[in-house]
């Protein structure tokens, strides 16, 4: 695998109390080139073990890192450079900015380090403080910012020397929802317009979808699944990943017969539908489908029969802000419905549903007892 | 209402606490100007004049501050060293490190010193001795009587404070700020000096000058170790005042000690400008993370040796030279000949001797009556400043702390002015005063924050559920004080026993207390019986500690 980054059968086990704790189980991936890639999953899934160990923070047991095409870490190699030699920027979860020094001086120090001249120092600074509009703020002391001005100097001095990737560990944490919602989307900007190669970490799936050109589910120290944000979320077949983000019904179903490859008539609590399954399961199979929240729609009681539509009766309507959260009965089986304010329902009313069969999923049989 | 029923309360503690901080001050003050300790009133500026045109002094002040910088450059560097090495390597045995901070309450200074005497004095020396049989020195290789020796013994007894300070300092250091520096592409000994030491200058500059403080004030290694060396600090420059020649001169000592009080309090008032939060760096710290614990592979054992051998020269030396000198007639290198001459001599001696005796019996009686008294006192003391928020109990704050500035010898002096006025001069109950007010912080310290931990709700949720007043105070808030007012009488306690630079200005024959008794056996050169006195005054201050232990009271060591 080629990328950015590579790591290659990476283990990093911790010895603590005498017991012994995978971090990071044999963990093969790479990113690509000006991308930004998501390690994703609960927290102690190993996702910033991994991190640290590409940064050089932490010591593999085994495996192999490299680093623009330079090996930093090799346990076969015997190769292991020490974290200022493996050309990597990073944003630390506690911003980490130099309480003793001033915007300009935490800034500059990655290019002091290197050597760079004096006027060019400078002229850098200058322009990357511009690019996150921070500019006037040079004299400032560090510490007399507000957070999401800390975390935007941190990102400056994680840009500055311009590094081979730069790493994100859980950046937006310490900010208010507020402030995260705004410095997520500058960050996005930022990120897609510098194109330069990331990894970030974060447990927040929404920061996750949004952020990353691609996402990689952790869980126990190893990538559970890989794909963009899209994939990933509307169409996984892995239990551990739909349950993970976002929220989801879950029904148990059995396949009859397929429409086509990828398509299945199942039966299950909202009747005989046609949803989308792994290929080539033998009809009779017992299977999982899942739907999201916010994917059924209305059926107006004028209207002709649909695809997939089902009847339910609704229980608990509660006001969620943004939509109303319904609970439905269907055939004995609850559902979770997210329904726009202006749809008027209210309790014991009996209502005509429609699922896309894009928007019903059969898990893979396969993956069910991780 | 609560307020006007305290109002008495509070201005009973003001005239109190007044008398025992500022009391000694003013007189301290006055006797400066005056003839002679009998005759207060007649204003002189004679004692001035002789005090500062003494040609010693030049000599004694830069004595003074290589003493002191050198003590605090010592004891700072290496507390702040295995501060380090606990909180962020995997040093073996940390367990070592939670014994530090109370062996000063075991072994008193005057035992310590006299212990290091005993092995490295240039003519009979223990170590010498035996460094010189060893390699055919002709001359001993280390002199402890010299401002090297000095700065080694109070480094030394100033290094579990030093300790204290700088852990917290350790342990709330962001790694992440290192890390950050070494993605960005430092090295570590750049990191070391770029971002480790810059932020940590703080908690370092005030650990200096609680060492600094402390050093100016000591007494014990500077009279047994410097007075011999004909090397002479600020306080042994006042105790000469006060003890050499037939008439002792309390108003030169007084206008010398003056300035080492002024100087005392400047350095502690920026020593709490240092350590209050404007002065410390402040920053946002990630949840979630454990610091990084530096891996020491195969340095491990080496660097538990390194810290090791402090713990040697601190408790393990000290104390089994003791225990050796105290059946020797007379010191000599282990040998088979020098182990058949081992008897119980000394400590029948000492246990014989009356005078010693008496000290015995004062020393007790100043330690349990004196911690008793004095942490009433300080239970009163932090009641008013954390129940009782006035200007008045802010007052009482700022007077009750007054005294932690103060150099024993010096307030010693201030006391015997103030003492010589009332009955109590020469009583046993006048050293008691002196202890009071000298060590007044140190009750106060841990009982207002015992007072903080009650929060008052649980007290006014007595209330409601039907407690009367006095109800509540039984059930809930006593029983919670409990183990923070046993924790400060055991360190008062321990205090009072080791106590040497106030007694040393205000003992009297009569009212003798053991650490004085034990500077004058070493003075006499008697080690063996300063060993087996010795011995005793440990195992005394031990059991406290022992005792402290099975009652489960934390002992928060509060000389920081």
């Amino acid at each position: 695998m080629q990328g950015t980054v590579s790591v290659t059968n990476l283990t990093k086990t911790f010895v603590s109390k005498d017991e012994t704790v995978t971090a990071v189980d044999n963990v093969t991936m790479s990113t690509p080139p000006n991308k930004v890639l998501t390690l994703l999953g609960p927290s102690g899934c190993g996702k910033t073990t991994l991190l640290r160990c590409i940064a050089g923070l932490e010591s593999p047991n085994s495996g192999e890192i490299s680093i623009g095409g330079e090996v930093v870490w090799s346990g076969a190699k015997g190769v292991s450079l020490p974290p200022e030699r493996r050309n990597i920027g990073m944003v630390f979860q506690s911003y980490a900015i130099w309480p003793h020094m001033t915007v300009f001086g935490n800034v500059a120090y990655p290019l002091e380090v290197r050597k760079v001249p004096k006027a060019k120092i400078e002229k850098k600074v200058k322009d990357i403080l511009k690019l996150v509009q921070l500019s006037g703020f040079e004299n400032r002391s560090a510490t007399r910012l507000s957070g999401g001005q800390q975390q935007r100097v941190a990102l400056a001095r994680a840009l500055v020397a311009e590094p081979d990737v730069i790493l994100f560990d859980e950046p937006l944490s310490n900010l208010d929802a507020k402030l995260r919602e705004s410095t997520r989307k500058e960050l996005r900007l930022f990120l897609s317009d510098l194109s330069t190669s990331a990894i970030y970490v974060t447990h927040d799936q929404v920061e996750a979808l949004t952020i990353s050109d691609d996402v990689a589910i952790m869980r126990d120290g190893y990538i559970v699944e890989r794909g963009t944000p899209q994939h990933i979320y509307l169409r996984s077949n892995n239990p551990f990943v739909v349950d993970f983000i976002g929220r989801a019904n879950f029904l148990e179903a059995v396949i009859k017969s397929y429409e086509d490859e990828n398509h299945a008539v199942v039966s299950c609590a909202l009747g005989n539908i046609i949803c989308s399954a792994p290929a080539g399961l033998a009809g009779g199979t017992s299977v999982t489908i899942y739907t999201r929240p916010e994917s059924f729609e209305i059926v107006p009681s004028s209207s002709p029969a649909v695809e997939n539509e089902f009847k339910g009766t609704v229980g608990n309507v509660l006001f969620a802000g943004e939509a109303h959260e319904v609970e439905l009965k269907v055939d004995g089986v609850d559902v979770l419905a997210k329904m726009k304010l202006q749809t008027p329902l209210k309790r014991g009313d009996q209502v005509r549903l429609q699922i896309g069969r894009e928007w019903c999923r059969a898990l893979d049989p396969e993956k069910e007892e991780a | 209402m609560a307020k006007r029923r305290n109002f008495p309360l509070t201005a009973l503690l003001i005239i109190l606490v007044g008398a025992l901080t500022v009391g000694p001050v003013l007189m301290l003050i006055i006797g400066s100007f005056s003839e002679g300790i009998g005759t207060v009133g007649k204003f002189t500026l004679e004692k001035y004049k002789s005090a500062y045109s003494d040609p010693t002094l030049m000599k004694t002040l830069s004595n003074t501050l290589i003493f002191t910088l050198g003590t605090a450059s010592f004891s700072t560097i290496l507390g702040a060293l295995l501060a380090y090495l606990n909180v962020r390597t995997n040093m073996p045995f940390k367990g070592l490190f939670r014994i530090l901070p109370i062996v000063p309450m075991m072994i008193p200074h005057v035992l310590f010193t006299a212990a290091w005497i005993t092995l490295l004095n240039p003519t009979n020396g223990m170590f010498n001795v035996f460094l010189q049989n060893l390699f055919g020195l002709a001359k001993a290789p280390f002199n402890i009587y010299s401002l090297g020796g000095m700065v080694f013994l109070e480094g030394m007894l100033d290094l579990p404070v030093t300790y204290l300070v700088m852990s917290p300092a350790m342990h709330s250091f962001d790694t992440m700020l290192e890390e950050a520096s070494r993605v960005s592409g430092a090295s570590n000994a750049h990191t070391l000096r770029k971002i480790t030491l810059p932020i940590l200058k703080p908690s370092l500059l005030a650990t200096f000058t609680l060492a600094i403080i402390r050093s100016l004030a000591a007494f014990a290694v500077p009279s047994m170790v410097g007075m011999p060396g004909r090397i002479h600090v600020l306080t042994t420059h006042v105790y000469r005042i006060i003890s050499v020649g037939w008439s002792p001169d309390y108003g030169k000592a007084a206008a010398i000690g003056l300035i080492v009080l002024a100087a005392a309090i400047t350095l502690v008032y920026f020593y709490r400008h240092l350590i209050s939060e404007g002065s410390q760096y402040v920053t946002v710290t990630g949840k979630g993370y454990r610091p990084t614990i530096i891996e020491l592979g195969r340095a491990r054992y080496p660097v538990f040796a390194f810290s090791g051998l402090f713990f040697a020269f601190l408790v393990i030396i000290p104390l089994a030279t003791l225990v050796y000198m105290s059946f020797l007639p007379y010191s000599m290198v282990p040998s088979a000949r020098a182990f058949s001459m081992m008897n119980l001599r000394n400590w029948k001696t000492v246990l014989s001797n009356l005078i010693i005796l008496r000290a015995f019996k004062n020393s007790a009686f100043l330690a349990v009556f004196g911690a008793t008294i004095t942490i009433l006192l300080s239970i009163f003391v932090a009641y008013v400043i954390v129940k009782i928020k006035s200007k008045s109990s802010a007052f009482i704050e700022s007077l009750s702390f007054l005294s932690f500035s103060f150099p024993g010898m010096i307030i010693g002096v201030g006391f015997m002015w103030f003492l010589v006025r009332t009955p109590l001069y020469a009583t046993i109950w006048g050293l008691l005063v002196a202890y009071a007010g000298t060590y007044l912080p140190y009750g106060v310290r841990p009982l207002r924050s015992a007072f903080m931990q009650i929060d008052e709700e649980l007290e006014e949720s007595a209330r409601v559920f039907g407690a009367s007043f006095l109800r509540a105070l039984r059930d809930i808030v006593i029983p919670l004080l409990a183990p923070g007012v046993i924790s400060a009488w055991i360190l008062t306690a321990c205090m009072f026993i080791r106590e040497l630079s106030v007694s040393v200005v205000l003992s009297r024959p009569g009212t003798e207390v053991l650490t004085v008794e034990i500077m004058k056996l070493a003075n006499d050169g008697l080690w063996g019986q300063v060993a087996a006195l010795g011995l005793i005054m440990i195992a005394l201050s031990t059991s406290l500690v022992i005792a402290a232990n099975l009652l489960r009271v934390p002992l928060s060591h509060a000389e920081s």
